[in-house]
């Protein structure tokens, strides 16, 4: 069966090109808004990797990880920043919050497929 | 120090305090607005290179589906030739994917920038507001007082902004960027 991937974003491009490249690899993509409708979307369906953005209205990527940790279901997910920040304070914050990875935008494909592959096969 | 002076070094503060202020801010509106013109540019170049290379290679191949249409058989050499045209085409449509992502970078430095003119507008309102409470008439130490709040209204207006206008867009250009896992 097809891992599923929940991809949160403020930016519907975005969204709608990580989607793509995603799901031409194999697997399920579910998307979310923010980090509010991540979270919301998160409770409804474990999924097997988290890909979120930072700098979201509502709830930024940081508070999402940080209450996503805090649910039983979700201690063991991969969680992978995808965002416009590449500060070292920044990556730490993450990982201090329970960020798996830390990708810099913009994206390539092939790329981000090969980092998918290698967390959650 | 004398009354007099205390009105000056009021005046001064404030007008070099707004002067500054102010040049801060457009200068870092100039900055982002170059910012967004090279990913932009960028992007529009990368794109129309990739679609053309898409669109040439997609006719090359038609000569091969008509004569598949046509119920022949393509030679070895054709098989080879259309395998080695679609991971081309993967190629191009993956760096066309980079490309299109100047949108979402864009949108956040133009909204940073509206942020930046919203607040400076703010603070210009600010100072004609105080302004038209001073009458005239008005004696030097109620303008010395004037004056004093009016700096500190600034004051926070300027941290208040300052606050709201984090960069997190650093990219010049849309080369893909690293991946760290940790």
């Amino acid at each position: 069966m097809a891992k599923t991937i929940l991809a949160v974003d403020d930016s519907s491009s975005l969204r709608q090109m990580v989607a793509f490249s995603l799901k031409a690899a194999g697997y399920q993509v579910v998307e979310a808004v923010d980090g509010q409708d991540g979270l919301e979307k998160a409770k409804l369906q474990t999924v097997d990797l988290v890909l979120t953005d930072q700098n979201m209205p509502r709830m930024d990527g940081l508070q999402l990880i940080a209450l996503l940790r805090e649910l039983p279901t979700y201690q063991k997910v991969p969680i992978l920043m995808l965002t416009t920040e590449s500060s070292d304070e920044m990556k730490a914050k993450g990982r201090a919050a329970g960020a798996n990875g830390w990708l810099v935008k913009p994206f390539d494909p092939q790329r981000l497929i090969e980092v998918v592959k290698k967390v959650i096969g | 120090m004398t009354r007099k002076k205390i009105l000056g070094s009021h005046v001064k503060r404030l007008l070099s305090g707004v002067s500054d202020h102010g040049r801060k801010h457009l200068t870092e509106v100039e900055t982002d607005l170059l910012q967004t013109n090279l990913l932009l540019e960028e992007a529009i170049e990368k794109l129309s290179r990739n679609f053309m290379a898409i669109h040439d290679a997609v006719n090359s191949q038609q000569a091969t589906i008509k004569l598949l249409l046509d119920g022949g058989t393509p030679s070895d050499d054709e098989r080879a030739r259309l395998a080695t045209l679609d991971a081309q085409v993967a190629e191009y449509v993956n760096a066309a994917i980079t490309s299109m992502q100047f949108q979402d970078m864009t949108s956040q430095l133009i909204d940073r920038t509206l942020k930046r003119v919203t607040g400076l507008r703010e603070f210009l309102g600010t100072l004609g507001a105080h302004g038209a409470e001073m009458v005239p008439e008005s004696g030097n130490d109620e303008i010395v007082d004037l004056l004093g709040k009016v700096s500190m209204a600034l004051a926070i207006q300027s941290l208040e902004l300052r606050s709201v206008l984090r960069k997190a867009v650093s990219q010049k250009h849309l080369e893909s960027g690293d991946i760290e896992l940790f």
